[in-house]
C-alpha cells in the first residue's frame, strides 16, 4: 500500500467526478423511459462498453501494471477530460434531463452505489496495488446502467408511497371541485382532439386541459394538483394506454362523465401483442362512463366502432366521414389550401360550413369528434363553428410554416402511418416546386413495422423529390419501398437529424417544401450525446422548437 | 436632485420577465436598462420574474444567454420576495425554497436580504404594466420609476383610456366593446353584435383585446362570421374585446412623453410594421442606420422612421400636444409612448393607445434632436424623480385623525 497516498484519494475524486457526469447522462434516458427498468436496459444494451471512460480504465489498468504512477495519472487526466467533454444532459438533446426530486434521489443513491462498488472492488483487488482502483473503475463503469436500475429499485417503495399520497390528494381535489370530466383515448389523435375540445369548450365554461401530451398517471396527478381550481366546469383528460389496465387506473383518478374515442388502430402493437388487446385496453374508458353518459366514437375506425357497439349502457354518438353507419355528425367536402381546411359538418337536420386554419384530414376528423362532444355537453354549435376559425396549429403537428420562401411542413410529433399519409396528402396538394421528406419512419408496429414503413416509403417516393431516411431503425424498409417504386435514387440515407438538416439546408431553395415527419425520441438515435457533445447544434430553420 | 454622497451607490432593482405574453420582450428591454444604468451612481440588481410570478436574483441574470432554453437555471438563482412592510423596501430570500438553490447560493453570497433604493419595473403587459406590480411596490412604500397604480391600469385598458382622452378633447376612433360575459347569456349576441357593429361602425373592423399590449389576439373582420371568430379569439386572451372601424388607408405614428417636472413630448416616429397597410413615407426616409430596434413590442426586426419629414407640421404638433394631454390626464409618470393613427384619406389624427411601459422605454426617441438625452441620463433623472415622489407620498397623512380614532 505504498502508493495509497496521494494516489487513492485523488483517484477516488476522479472516479466520483466521472460517476456524477455519466450517471447524469444515463439518467436522461432512464427518465425518458419512465424509469422502467426493462425498457431502459433494453435501450442501454451494451452501450456502457462503448463508453470511452470504460476503455480508459482498462488501458490505464494495463499501464499501471508496469508503471503504477503513470497509469493513475493518465486515468485522472483522462477522466477529467472525458467528464468535461460529455454534454450536460440538463441542457442538451431534444428532451433534456429535468432534475426533478425523483431524478435527484436516483442520482444520489446511484452515486452511492457506484462509489461503494468501486471501494469494495478496489479492496478486492488490493494485491495488485494501483491496478486495483483502475480495474474496479472499469467494472463499475461497465455496470453503471445496472447500478442505476438497482438504485431506482431500492427507491421504488418510497416512490410508490409518495405517488400514492399525491394521488390521494388529487382524488380529493377532483371530489372537491367536481368538474365534468371528459376522457379522451385512442391510438392516435387524442392530443389533437383534446386541444380542439378544450378550444371549443372554453367558450362554454371554464375548462382545464393539460397542454402537450400529459397522459400518464403521474403527469395527470401533478396537473390536477397544480392547475385544477374551484370554478372549473370541464376537465379534459387524455388517457394513454401503455398496457391493459392503465386507462382503468386513470379513470379511478379522474372518473369520466363522458368519453371520446378518436381511433383504435395498430399503433403500439409491439406493446400490446394483438389488436384485440388494444381494443380491450381502450374500451376501459367506455366501461368507466356512468349509465346515460355520452360516449362519442369515430365510426371510421373499425376498432373504435367495436367499442361503441359493446357500450350499451351509454348514450353513443358516432361521427365520421366514410363510415356506412348512421352518424350523428358526418364530415363532407374536405378541401385543403395553404390557408387551411374547409369542410362541412352535417347533422340530421342541419349542415354547418366550417373553416379552420389547421391542415390535414385527421384534424378534420378530430374536430368533428370535438364538435360532437361539445354540442352534446350543451355548447352552442354556432359558437363552436366560429371558434374553429381561430384554432392555432399545434406546433409540430402538421404545422405549415413559411420561412425564407421554403414551406416547412412540420409533423415531428406525429408517429403513426395515418398522420404520415395525411402529411403527404397535404404536401401533394400544396403548390410548391419540389418536396423533400425527412423522417426516421414509424416505430412500435411489431411485426408489421417493416411492411408499413415500406409502404409509406413507396408512397413518399411517388410524391417527394427526395426522401431522407434518418437513423437506422427503418432504413432497410425505406430502401425496399423506394426500390418498389423504382425510385431508389431519390432516397438519401442519413445517420441522424443533424445530418438531415445539413442536407436540407444545402438543397432546399425558395419555392420548395420540406416535410419533417415523426421526430423520434433521442432513444432511437444510437445514444446521441450520451458520451460526447454533438459536433454542431442540431438547431436548424424549421426545426422543432 | 441630490445625487447620493459620492462613493455611495444606490441599489436599483430592475424588474423584468413577468406573467405576460410579452415576457421575452421584457427580458430584452430589462437587460438593456440594466446595462444602461450609470455604474458610478447605481448598483443595479437584476430581478427576474418568471411566468409563475416568482422573483429571482442571481448573477446569471445579467446575460441574455441565461434565458435561452427554458429560462435561467433556477438552481443557480435565489428566489426572493418583496417585503411588504411599509417602507422596508427589501428583497428577502424565500426560505424553504429549493435546498439545492440554498446550498448553491451560499457560495455566491446572495442568500442575504437586499435593501433596494429604487425599483425600475421593465415589465410589459399583464401583471407588470397594468398596475399589479405597482400596487405591490406601493404596499412596500418603495420608490419606483414609472406610472402608479391608477395610470398603469387605466392605460392598460384601451376603452377607458379612450373615454379619458375623448373627455380631454382628443380625437379617438369610435368603438363598440363586447365583454366575455356575453358567452353566458345565450346565443343572441351572435346576431346582436354584428348588427350593432354594422350600424355604428360599418365594415371592415379591427378587433382587439381591450387590455393587452402586444398584437396578440388582434384581427380584422369584414363581416359577421369573421367578427364572431375575431371576438372569440380575443376571449382567449382577455375578458373584453374592443371593436373599431378598420381604417384601410392609414399611417401609424408614435410620440413618447417623459414625466419630468413638466411632461415633455419626444419627436415622432413611424413604425414600419406589416400592420400598416400603406407605407407612403417611403423608403427614402429610412435613413441609413436609422434605429433599427428588433426588440420593440410586436415588431421584431421592424424598422422605424424617426421624425418623418413629410409628416405635415400641424399633425406632428397636434400629436405631440395630444400625447402630453393624455399623459397628464391619466397622471402618468416615467416614460410612456402614445400611439396614433392617421387616416390618410382625410388627414385626421386619432389617438389609438398609450403604452405606459414601452419597449426599451422608447429611449431611441430621446437620443435624437432636440434633446440628445442618453438613456443613462434619462434613467438617472427618472430615478431621482421616483425617490422624490416616494418621499412626497410617504409624507401624506395616514394616521387616523382624532375623529376617526374609534378605538382609543
Amino acid at each position: 500500500m505504498s502508493s495509497f497516498w496521494p494516489w487513492m484519494p485523488l483517484l477516488a475524486l476522479a472516479v466520483l467526478y466521472l460517476s456524477w457526469r455519466r450517471t447524469l447522462a444515463y439518467l436522461r434516458y432512464f427518465q425518458q423511459e419512465g424509469y422502467e427498468h426493462l425498457r431502459f436496459l433494453k435501450w442501454v444494451n451494451v452501450r456502457s462498453l462503448t463508453d470511452p471512460a470504460f476503455w480508459l480504465s482498462v488501458v490505464t489498468a494495463l499501464i499501471a501494471g508496469r508503471w503504477a504512477a503513470a497509469g493513475a495519472a493518465v486515468f485522472m487526466a483522462g477522466a477529467i477530460m472525458l467528464g468535461y467533454a460529455q454534454p450536460d444532459p440538463r441542457r442538451s438533446g431534444k428532451i433534456p434531463l429535468r432534475l426533478t426530486w425523483r431524478a435527484a434521489r436516483v442520482l444520489v443513491v446511484a452515486l452511492g452505489f457506484e462509489f461503494t462498488a468501486w471501494v469494495l472492488l478496489t479492496d478486492l483487488f488490493a494485491d495488485s496495488d494501483l491496478q486495483a482502483p483502475l480495474l474496479a473503475s472499469a467494472l463499475v463503469l461497465a455496470a453503471f446502467p445496472l447500478l442505476i436500475v438497482a438504485a431506482n429499485a431500492c427507491l421504488a417503495p418510497y416512490e410508490r408511497q409518495t405517488q400514492r399520497g399525491y394521488e390521494a390528494e388529487a382524488v380529493q381535489q377532483i371530489a372537491d371541485v367536481g368538474p365534468l370530466v371528459v376522457g379522451i383515448t385512442g391510438s392516435y389523435g387524442k392530443s389533437s382532439a383534446k386541444a380542439m375540445l378544450a378550444h371549443i369548450l372554453q367558450f362554454d365554461a371554464p375548462t382545464l386541459a393539460a397542454t402537450g401530451s400529459i397522459n400518464t398517471l403521474m403527469g395527470l396527478t401533478r396537473h390536477i394538483r397544480e392547475e385544477l381550481v374551484r370554478g372549473h366546469r370541464y376537465m379534459i383528460v387524455e388517457m394513454g394506454a401503455f398496457k391493459t389496465g392503465s386507462i382503468r387506473r386513470l379513470c379511478q383518478l379522474t372518473p369520466p362523465s363522458a368519453g371520446l374515442i378518436t381511433a383504435v388502430g395498430d399503433m403500439h402493437l409491439e406493446r400490446f401483442g394483438s389488436t384485440d388487446e388494444i381494443v380491450k385496453a381502450k374500451s376501459e374508458l367506455a366501461q368507466a362512463i356512468p349509465p346515460g353518459g355520452w360516449l362519442v366514437v369515430n365510426a371510421d375506425s373499425p376498432g373504435a366502432l367495436r367499442i361503441a357497439r359493446a357500450a350499451t349502457h351509454c348514450r353513443v354518438l358516432l361521427y365520421g366521414e366514410t363510415s356506412g353507419e348512421e352518424l350523428a355528425i358526418r364530415i363532407e367536402d374536405i378541401r385543403f389550401s395553404k390557408k387551411g381546411t374547409s369542410f362541412t359538418l352535417r347533422t340530421k337536420d342541419r349542415a354547418y360550413t366550417c373553416f379552420t386554419p389547421v391542415l390535414g384530414r385527421p384534424i378534420v376528423l378530430n374536430l368533428a369528434g370535438a364538435f360532437t362532444m361539445a354540442t352534446a355537453l350543451g355548447a352552442d354549435p354556432e359558437i363552436a363553428v366560429a371558434s374553429m376559425r381561430t384554432l392555432k396549429p399545434v406546433s409540430n403537428r402538421l404545422e405549415v410554416v413559411e420561412e425564407r420562401g421554403i414551406t416547412w411542413i412540420r409533423d415531428a410529433y406525429n408517429s403513426n402511418q395515418f398522420g404520415f399519409r395525411a402529411a403527404l396528402e397535404v404536401a401533394e396538394s400544396l403548390p410548391v416546386e419540389r418536396r423533400f421528406l425527412a423522417t426516421p419512419g414509424c416505430i412500435e408496429l411489431g411485426s408489421q413495422q417493416f411492411d408499413v414503413n415500406r409502404a409509406l416509403s413507396r408512397e413518399a417516393a411517388g410524391i417527394c423529390d427526395n426522401t431522407l431516411v434518418v437513423a437506422e431503425t427503418n432504413r432497410e424498409a425505406f430502401v425496399a419501398g423506394h426500390r418498389d417504386a423504382g425510385r431508389e435514387a431519390r432516397l438519401v440515407v442519413v445517420p441522424n437529424r443533424t445530418e438531415a438538416f445539413r442536407w436540407i439546408a444545402e438543397m432546399a431553395k425558395e419555392g420548395d417544401a420540406v416535410i419533417l415527419e415523426n421526430d423520434l425520441p433521442d432513444l432511437y438515435e444510437s445514444g446521441a450525446g450520451l458520451f460526447w457533445r454533438a459536433r454542431r447544434s442540431a438547431a436548424a430553420p424549421g426545426a422543432a422548437a | 436632485m441630490t445625487p447620493a454622497t459620492p462613493g455611495v451607490r444606490r441599489t436599483v432593482a430592475v424588474l423584468f420577465g413577468g406573467r405576460s405574453l410579452e415576457h421575452d420582450v421584457s427580458v430584452v428591454s430589462g437587460l438593456q436598462i440594466l446595462h444602461a444604468l450609470d455604474p458610478a451612481q447605481f448598483a443595479p440588481v437584476p430581478v427576474y420574474i418568471d411566468q409563475q410570478t416568482r422573483w429571482w436574483v442571481g448573477d446569471d441574470l445579467w446575460h441574455t444567454s441565461a434565458f435561452k432554453k427554458g429560462g435561467p437555471d433556477r438552481v443557480r438563482l435565489t428566489e426572493v420576495s418583496l417585503s411588504t412592510g411599509f417602507g422596508t423596501s427589501k428583497l428577502l430570500p424565500v426560505s424553504g425554497g429549493s435546498a439545492l438553490s440554498g446550498v448553491a447560493s451560499l457560495g455566491r453570497g446572495v442568500s442575504r436580504e437586499i435593501a433596494v433604493d429604487c425599483f425600475v419595473p421593465v415589465l410589459h403587459g399583464t401583471f407588470g404594466e397594468d398596475g399589479c406590480v405597482q400596487g405591490l411596490l406601493e404596499l412596500g412604500g418603495c420608490a419606483y420609476v414609472g406610472c402608479g397604480v391608477l395610470a398603469s391600469s387605466v392605460g392598460m385598458n384601451k376603452r377607458l383610456t379612450k373615454v379619458v382622452a375623448a373627455h380631454e378633447g382628443v380625437t379617438v376612433v369610435p368603438w363598440v366593446s363586447c365583454e366575455r360575459a356575453v358567452l353566458e347569456r345565450g346565443a343572441e349576441w351572435l346576431t346582436e353584435l354584428p348588427r350593432k357593429v354594422g350600424e355604428r361602425l360599418g365594415w371592415p373592423v379591427i378587433v382587439k383585446p381591450c387590455n393587452l399590449g402586444s398584437s396578440a389576439g388582434v384581427s380584422t373582420a369584414t363581416g359577421p362570421d369573421e367578427l364572431i371568430s375575431a371576438v372569440l379569439k380575443v376571449f382567449e386572451y382577455d375578458l373584453e374585446a374592443l371593436i373599431e372601424p378598420f381604417i384601410t388607408n392609414r399611417l401609424e405614428i408614435n410620440v413618447a412623453v417623459a414625466g419630468l417636472d413638466t411632461p415633455v413630448a419626444s419627436v415622432t416616429e413611424m413604425p414600419v410594421t406589416s400592420q400598416s397597410s400603406i407605407l407612403s413615407f417611403s423608403e427614402k426616409y429610412k435613413k441609413q442606420g436609422s434605429k433599427s430596434v428588433g426588440t420593440s413590442e410586436g415588431m421584431a426586426g421592424a424598422l422605424r422612421i424617426l421624425d418623418p419629414e413629410d409628416l405635415p407640421a400641424e399633425l406632428r404638433a397636434t400629436a405631440q400636444a395630444y400625447a402630453v394631454t393624455v399623459f397628464s390626464a391619466l397622471g402618468c409618470e416615467g416614460i410612456s409612448r402614445v400611439d396614433f393613427l392617421i387616416d390618410a384619406d382625410t388627414n385626421t389624427l386619432y389617438f389609438n393607445e398609450i403604452n405606459t411601459l414601452p419597449g426599451s422605454l422608447a429611449f431611441y426617441l430621446w437620443s435624437a434632436a432636440p434633446y440628445h438625452w442618453t438613456i443613462t441620463e434619462l434613467l438617472a433623472r427618472l430615478i431621482d424623480r421616483a425617490e422624490r415622489l416616494r418621499a412626497t407620498r410617504r409624507g401624506l397623512q395616514r394616521k387616523p385623525p382624532p375623529d376617526l380614532q374609534l378605538l382609543s
